[in-house]
C-alpha cells in the first residue's frame, strides 16, 4: 500500500492518492490536499462542496451523483471545475477523504 | 522497443521490463491529435512505485496489490500453484464451462499469424512484438505443453520450446493477461476459429481461482462487493431507488413530460437490468428507458433486490465462480418476481455473460428468456405507439459497435435500423458491424484504472477507437458542429469517457458521446426540451 504525507501525518492512500482511512480524515488533510493541486486557501464554496460530498458519503456509502452535487451545492460542473482542479471526482472525493469512485462510474 | 522479442525472453532479466511505451511509435493519430508533442503525457512510473511495485512487463501497473516473494520458498510456492491451476484448466472436473474451446484454441492453432494484424492493441501499439496476440497464446501453449500434459518436460527440451517458468515469467505473465480486450476480432479472422481473446481470459481464471490474482476494480471492488451491497459501485437498494426517484423528477422537469420508472412490479412482462454505472454517470440513459417504456405502453419494471438493479458481471472478465453466482442472482431475481422475460440494459459484457454463457449455468425454471435491448428497443420505436420527428436529430451521428453485443452475438442491424430511421445524419465508421475495433475498454478493462493503467488504455488500447470515430467525421472537423458518438454500452462509454477527456475530443472535436436510447426520446414529439445537449444550461 501506497502512503502519503499530509499535514504532518501519515495515511494510507491508494496509487492515485485517495484516503484508505476515511476516518482518520480532517480539515486540514483536506487543506493539504488542495495545496497539493496549488489551491492554497479553501473557501467556503470549497467546504459547501467538500462538506456535501463527505457527509452524503458517510450516509450511503457511496458518492453522490454529479447531477445530485450540482442541486445541492447550486454549483455547475464548470464552476466545480474552477473549485476542484481535477474535478469533482478526481479532486473534490480526494479531498473529502473519501475513496475514489470504481465499479463502472 | 523494436528489439526482436522471443518467446523465451519473458522468463529473463528479472524486475526489468520487457518493452516501454513510447508516443512517437505508436500508430499516427489524425488532426489534430497527430503532434505527438502535443499528446498527453503518458506517466511514467516513479522511482518508489518501481521500488515498490511488481513492474516487469512494459512500464505499465494494472495492479498494485500484485505480491513480491519474500524468500525463495514463497516464489516456488507461486509456481507450484501455477503449476497446479495450468493442470486444473486442462481437467474436465475442473474447467467444465471452457475446456473444450481452451483446448480447440490450443491444439489448432496453425501459426500463420494471421491474427496479429486483427488485433487493434496489437496494431495501435507499432507492432510492439509484446502485444502480438499470439505472443502471449504460444507461451501459454508451451506452458501448458511442458507442464501440464504427460512427458511434457522431456518434449520440451526435445523441441527447444522449453520456457522456464520462474516468479518473472508468471508475473509478467498476469499483466500480459491484461493487455487484451477479449474482443476477439482475432478468432473471427482465424481461419481456424482459434480463440486468443478465450486464452487470456483462461489465463486471468487461473490466476484468480487458484492464485487470488484479480484486478481489485474486478474482484474485490466488482463481484464481491455486487454480491454484498448489490453494485461493484457501492450502489444500495435503498440510494439506488432513491437516485431514480430525484432522476424522475429532475428530467420530468427538464423534458416537460411526466417521468415515473417502476420498481419491483410482480409479475411485469419485462425486468429491465440497467447498469448501476449508468443510473450513476450517465443518467440519461436509464431515463430514456423510463420514458419509452412508459410511452410504448409496456408492463415492465426494474428491481431493487440486492444485484437486480445491476446487470453488470465481471466474473465473465476472469473467474467462473463469480460468474456463476451473480447470474444466478440476476435469474433469482426474475424468478422471484415472475417476470415474462428479462431485458439486458446497454452494456455489452452483460449481453456476453447473461445470454451465452449464462445459458450453460442456468438451467430449469431458472432459464428464464433474455432478450437484448437493441431488439426490444426497435420494437419499441417501431411500434408505431410513439410519434417521432427526426429532424429534432438533424446532427452527424455515428456508431460504436459493442464486441459482445456485435460480434459475440451477432446483433447487427436493429440499432442501426432505429438510427437510419431517426438520425437523417447517420453514417458509418470504418470498419463496423462484426468487424468493429474495440472501443480499448473492453475486457473489463474500462473500469480498471490503478497506477498508470489508464495512460495505456487512452494511448494503446483506445488509439484506433479514437482515429476511427474522429475518421467518421472528417466532412465537418469544425468543433462547432455539433455531433453524437452513440454507444450503446456503458462500459464502452466509460472508456471514452477517458479518452475523450485525455485528448480534449469535445472541445477538439465538438464530439460528445452517449447512448441508443438518448436518441429515441430527443427525436420524440412529446418532449418539450432536447435531452441531448453538447452545453451545460
Amino acid at each position: 500500500m501506497a502512503q502519503m504525507k499530509l499535514a504532518g501525518d501519515t495515511y494510507e492512500v491508494d496509487e492515485n492518492g485517495f484516503m484508505q482511512e476515511t476516518d482518520r480524515w480532517t480539515e486540514d488533510v483536506a487543506r493539504a490536499y488542495a495545496a497539493r493541486e496549488n489551491v492554497n486557501e479553501l473557501t467556503d464554496e470549497h467546504w459547501t462542496a467538500v462538506n456535501y460530498l463527505r457527509n452524503y458519503y458517510l450516509e450511503n456509502g457511496i458518492c453522490p451523483m454529479i447531477r445530485r452535487l450540482i442541486k445541492e451545492t447550486g454549483f455547475n460542473l464548470s464552476k466545480l471545475y474552477q473549485l476542484f482542479p481535477e474535478g469533482p471526482a478526481q479532486s473534490a472525493c480526494k479531498w473529502a477523504g473519501v475513496p475514489k469512485p470504481t465499479g463502472c462510474v | 522497443m523494436k528489439k526482436r522479442l522471443k518467446l523465451t525472453d519473458i522468463a529473463k532479466g528479472g524486475d526489468a521490463p520487457l518493452t516501454e511505451i513510447n508516443l512517437d511509435e505508436l500508430t499516427p493519430l489524425p488532426p489534430p491529435y497527430d503532434k505527438v508533442e502535443e499528446q498527453p503525457e503518458f506517466k511514467r512510473l516513479t522511482e518508489e512505485q518501481k521500488e515498490r511495485l511488481v513492474c516487469n512487463l512494459d512500464g505499465v501497473v494494472s495492479y498494485a496489490a500484485l505480491p513480491k516473494p519474500k524468500n525463495k520458498e514463497e516464489e516456488k510456492k507461486y509456481v507450484e500453484q501455477f503449476v497446479s491451476g495450468l493442470k486444473k484448466l486442462l481437467s474436465k472436473e475442473n474447467n467444465w464451462t471452457f475446456l473444450q474451446p481452451l483446448l480447440l484454441s490450443l491444439d489448432y492453432c496453425a501459426r500463420c499469424q494471421t491474427c496479429n494484424e486483427a488485433c487493434p492493441i496489437y496494431l495501435a501499439s507499432g507492432k510492439n512484438e509484446l502485444y502480438r496476440p499470439t505472443y502471449r497464446s504460444e507461451i501459454f501453449r508451451r506452458l501448458v505443453n511442458k507442464y501440464a500434459r504427460p512427458g511434457g518436460k522431456f518434449k520440451a527440451k526435445l523441441n527447444r520450446e522449453d520456457i522456464e517458468l520462474n516468479w518473472t515469467t508468471i508475473t509478467r505473465f498476469y499483466e500480459l493477461s491484461y493487455r487484451c480486450n477479449l474482443c476477439r476480432r482475432c478468432a473471427q479472422i482465424c481461419p481456424l476459429g482459434v480463440d486468443n481473446a478465450l486464452i487470456a481470459r483462461e489465463i486471468r481464471k487461473l490466476f484468480s481461482q487458484e492464485l487470488g490474482w484479480a484486478p481489485k476494480e474486478l474482484h474485490e471492488k466488482g463481484t464481491v462487493l455486487q454480491l454484498e451491497v448489490g453494485s461493484p459501485t457501492g450502489l444500495r437498494p435503498n440510494v439506488a431507488m432513491d437516485n431514480l426517484e430525484f432522476l424522475d423528477e429532475e428530467f420530468s422537469e427538464a423534458l416537460g413530460i411526466e417521468i415515473k420508472t417502476p420498481w419491483d412490479k410482480k409479475g411485469a412482462d419485462v425486468l429491465l437490468i440497467h447498469s448501476a454505472g449508468d443510473i450513476i454517470s450517465f443518467p440519461e440513459g436509464p431515463i430514456s428507458f423510463s420514458v419509452l417504456c412508459n410511452a410504448a405502453g409496456i408492463n415492465w419494471t426494474l428491481s431493487s433486490e440486492v444485484g437486480g438493479y445491476d446487470g453488470v458481471n465481471y466474473g465473465v472478465f476472469y473467474d467462473d465462480f463469480q460468474l456463476a453466482k451473480v447470474a444466478t442472482r440476476h435469474a433469482q431475481i426474475a424468478q422471484e418476481l415472475g417476470v415474462k422475460k428479462i431485458v439486458m440494459g446497454e452494456c455489452g459484457h452483460q449481453h456476453k455473460a447473461f445470454m451465452t454463457v449464462a445459458d450453460r449455468i442456468l438451467t430449469g425454471e431458472l432459464n428464464i428468456p433474455r432478450e437484448s435491448v437493441m431488439t426490444f428497443l426497435e420494437d419499441i420505436v417501431f411500434s408505431g405507439k410513439i410519434k417521432f420527428d427526426p429532424s429534432k436529430n438533424n446532427f452527424p451521428v455515428t456508431l460504436h459497435d459493442p464486441c459482445n453485443i456485435v460480434r459475440n452475438l451477432g446483433i447487427v442491424e436493429p440499432q442501426r435500423r432505429i438510427l437510419r430511421y431517426l438520425c437523417p445524419q447517420f453514417r458509418e465508421m470504418t470498419p463496423h458491424g462484426i468487424d468493429n475495433y474495440c472501443c480499448g475498454g473492453g475486457g473489463g478493462l474500462s473500469v480498471m484504472s490503478d497506477v498508470n493503467f489508464t495512460d495505456w488504455k487512452a494511448h494503446v488500447a483506445g488509439r484506433l477507437k479514437l482515429k476511427q470515430v474522429i475518421d467518421a467525421f472528417a466532412d465537418h472537423p469544425d468543433p462547432e458542429v455539433k455531433k453524437y458518438l452513440c454507444a450503446p454500452c456503458l462500459n464502452c462509454k466509460l472508456q471514452f469517457r477517458d479518452i475523450f477527456d485525455y485528448y480534449k475530443v469535445k472541445e477538439r472535436s465538438g464530439i460528445i458521446f452517449g447512448g441508443l436510447g438518448e436518441l429515441a426520446v430527443n427525436a420524440m414529439v412529446d418532449i418539450k426540451k432536447p435531452l441531448i445537449k453538447w452545453e451545460e444550461e
